[in-house]
């Protein structure tokens, strides 16, 4: 059984192994515990125990070992935030480089690709919207895809699991995020936030394909609707 | 001052009562009640979510809007109408006073009206299950603009939206607020006029001073949620735009009031349950509890903490990246105290001559449901890995390892030890053992696998995964399945609970045998059993700490907080 579901981004390794890194301080901090919280319980029954010790624990000599234990716990903390800092960065900022810019439009119940046309750049006349139910975005592997999140109504959320990117999509703000799909292959989006009666099918895929497919899939595309009006 | 000796009618004695043992066991009864009906819910989307789409025995088909409005209102009931009643409102009321060695609380009659206040809000979140559209169901958090947009009501006539489900939500919300504000008022004042002689701050117990810091951090916090639920109920009833972007709004806006609120609430419940492990603990281990006055201390850093930390519920929702860090490190931070406060409890064990009752296995299985709750809110802090796993089960999984043994657990600690002083009766001891083993093992059971289906990327509040090929799939399913089956049974132990219950509650009152049974300290086990209107024939004065045990030197191993003699206050500094 796999843990985490296929990671097929260039990030996505950088936040499962901040998981396995934080999974081992969780474990030795669960065994400590669970040995300290247990080990009384059959050391000091009454039975081998008939008399308590008195012990305030107010004083430096017996509470030192509880700071102890909070000191480490900071410190392993304090280790978790420092190496998951540049994943975040690097999540949450653009790339320097941007490939592919696309827009996905949340709205109840799917999302709305809109492919930048011809001169690769949103918000122009060429631009092409694909707003279908069970629809897929094509992308091509290896390439920083930026996309500009957007809602029409309510809020919801855009998880692509197998990049382990999410973000919100909310209706009035653009928020900016990016991916990098490192294998050809089908990947569920899927809605993280409430929004009604469909949320439950409120799924889209990317497509991620190569850079010959994807070229053939937006040059039969763009073509297809040079002779219409962008309907964006 | 009046004392015990007047007649009351019934009327005056157990329904519009100013007693605050009264108070305090009608909105315990009342969280019993509302616990039935949010398990009820969960009962029925927990067997959808194994078997979707077949009927449910008991209920029926259930439409994908009646699930969201189950899960959305299991959750609000869970929190504000068992959690907040039973461990803040039903032990503030029945121990404060008493354990501080007074009469009644410092406004009766405010006392009688909170519960009534809350009683009502109960009603009107039950009738909102009946109006057209049924209950709410945007999720516990209400995010706008579904909450507020007409998504949910869409109606421009202004009494149907203020009979809508969502207004119905928000007016129960509010009244409940007033009732537990009311209530925390009480807490407070009683707590700093009221105490007996002798009764220093330092020497109060610790649930006394935890369910003051709770009420305290519930009255700084809830200030921006009534405001922001203000808005929340005119963008409904009559069409103002404070969270619609379309009209210069703002649904993060709400994000930030809820969670301003909806993080220290966490700590609200928290608190006072732990203030009952820390009653609990030192009793079965017969020793001091370890580190008294640090474990205040801590308490209140967390307090202060607690209203800097919010926006670790929103590392996704479009708040500017660069906040997070200073979200993360706070929730790091806050970490601390209840570590220390959790270490010292364990602490108390050490070189005890720990016994082994009811009430002491709850105490300790707290502890340990609590650990893995506390531990895997390790990787949730970090904002990194918040990325992935927010809205997914594993973050579901994570908050019902805290509050289920906070609330539930917490809640039957306290029941299994205080119920003979409250009613001169005892529970049997082997049905609350049964109790206790399979309350852990079916929770467990619930709630283990659905950590792997997190990981795994299943994410909230789907009626149906059939269309997600990432959970749609072997051995997840399976998992749903164990899920709601030890669901079911972890329903079904309950009734041990409840038999035990009436069939103690039928038995005759013995005042010699409950008056102090477990050789506590505290000032509640002096009064008789039950205690009277009034409490103590003779107030109280208080010579010590609350957990005087196994003092060197002395036969008896309980040194009451009552009986004259020294202080032992010298040992007392860090």
């Amino acid at each position: 059984m796999q843990i985490f579901p296929e990671n097929v981004s260039t990030y996505g390794q950088k936040i499962d192994d901040l998981f396995w890194l934080t999974l081992v301080f969780v474990m030795i901090a669960f065994v400590v515990s669970l040995f300290v919280l247990l080990y009384p319980l059959i050391k000091n029954r009454q039975s081998n125990s008939p008399k308590a010790q008195y012990v305030t624990g107010n004083k430096m000599k017996n509470f030192k070992w509880v700071l102890i234990a909070l000191i480490a716990l900071l410190g392993s903390d304090f280790v978790i935030l420092y190496v998951e800092h540049d994943t975040w960065t690097e999540i949450e900022s653009l790339p320097a480089k941007a490939d592919v810019h696309v827009g996905i439009t949340a709205r109840q119940w799917n999302f709305i690709f809109t492919y930048p046309g011809p001169d690769g750049i949103l918000g122009t006349a060429d631009d092409v919207v694909i707003d279908e139910m069970n629809s897929s975005l094509h992308v091509p592997i290896n390439k920083n895809v930026v996309f500009e999140l957007r809602s029409q109504d309510v809020i919801h959320g855009f998880f692509l699991a197998n990049t382990r990117l999410k973000q919100d999509a909310v209706p009035g703000r653009t928020i900016i995020r990016w991916f990098n799909i490192t294998k050809e292959g089908k990947y569920d989006i899927s809605c993280t936030q409430i929004c009604g009666i469909l949320h439950s099918k409120m799924r889209n895929f990317v497509l991620a394909e190569s850079d010959d497919k994807y070229k053939h899939f937006t040059d039969s595309l763009y073509s297809a609707n040079s002779h219409k009006t962008a309907s964006n | 001052m009046e004392m015990s000796t007047h007649q009351q009618s019934f009327w005056n004695k157990y329904i519009f009562s100013t007693d605050h043992k009264v108070i305090g066991m009608q909105y315990s009864i009342m969280g019993i009640i509302m616990a039935g009906v949010g398990g009820f819910l969960a009962y029925i989307f927990r067997y959808n979510l194994a078997y979707p789409g077949q009927s449910i025995p008991l209920f029926g088909h259930l439409a994908p809007l009646q699930y969201n409005a189950f899960v959305t209102c299991h959750g609000m009931i869970m929190v504000f109408w068992v959690g907040m009643p039973i461990l803040l409102s039903g032990l503030g009321n029945l121990l404060i006073p008493i354990m501080i060695g007074t009469d009644d609380m410092a406004f009766p009659t405010v006392n009688m009206l909170s519960f009534w206040i809350f009683f009502v809000s109960a009603l009107v979140l039950l009738t909102s299950f009946f109006v057209p559209g049924g209950a709410f169901g945007g999720g516990w958090t209400m995010y706008p603009p579904f909450s507020a947009g007409g998504y949910l009501n869409r109606n421009p006539d202004f009494f149907k939206a203020l009979f809508s489900g969502t207004s119905l939500m928000i007016l129960a919300v509010a009244l409940e607020f007033v009732a537990m504000l009311m209530g925390g008022i009480n807490f407070v004042v009683t707590t700093i006029n009221k105490r007996a002689k002798g009764m220093t701050a330092f020497r109060m117990p610790i649930v006394v001073w935890f369910l003051n810091i709770a009420s305290l951090i519930f009255m700084f916090s809830v200030g921006p949620l009534v405001a922001g639920a203000f808005m929340l109920l005119l963008d409904n009833v009559v069409g103002t735009g404070f969270y619609d972007p379309n009209r210069g709004g703002d649904p993060i806006l709400w994000e930030h009031l809820f969670w301003f609120f909806g993080h220290p609430e966490v700590y609200v419940l928290l608190l006072p349950a732990l203030g009952v492990l820390a009653e609990i603990l030192p009793v079965f281990a017969r020793k001091p509890l370890f580190a008294y006055k640090p474990i205040i201390y801590l308490a209140l850093v967390s307090a202060v903490l607690s209203v800097l930390v919010w926006a670790h519920h929103q590392f996704v929702s479009g708040i500017d990246p660069r906040m997070a860090t200073f979200f993360s490190i706070g929730t790091i931070l806050i970490s601390i105290p209840f570590a220390g406060i959790f270490l010292s409890f364990m602490a108390t064990l050490w070189g005890g001559s720990i016994r082994m009752t009811v009430p002491m296995m709850w105490a300790i299985g707290f502890i340990a449901l609590f650990l893995i709750g506390g531990l895997t809110g390790l990787f949730l802090g970090s904002n990194t890995f918040d990325i992935y796993a927010h809205d997914t089960y594993f973050v579901v999984t994570h908050f019902h390892y805290t509050l289920f043994p906070d609330v539930f657990f917490g809640f039957f600690a306290a029941v299994y030890f205080w119920f003979p002083k409250f009613t001169g009766k005892t529970l049997n001891a082997a049905l609350g053992k049964l109790h206790f083993w399979c309350t852990f093992f079916f929770f467990n059971g619930t709630w283990f696998l659905l950590f792997f289906n997190g990981l795994h990327g299943q994410h909230r509040r789907i009626n149906d995964y059939s269309s997600f090929s990432l959970i749609n799939m072997e051995p997840y399913m399976t998992f749903e399945k164990i899920s709601t089956i030890c669901a079911i049974l972890l329903i079904l132990s309950q009734f041990i609970f409840l038999y035990n219950l009436f069939t103690s509650l039928a038995k005759t009152k013995n005042p010699e045998l409950t008056k102090n049974p477990w050789h506590s300290a505290t000032l509640e086990w002096t009064a008789d059993s039950p205690p009277p209107h009034g409490n103590f024939k003779v107030y109280p004065e208080v010579y010590r700490g609350p957990y005087e045990y196994s003092v060197p030197g002395e036969v008896d191993d309980c040194y009451a907080q009552n009986v004259p003699g020294p202080s032992f206050e010298n040992n007392e500094n860090l």
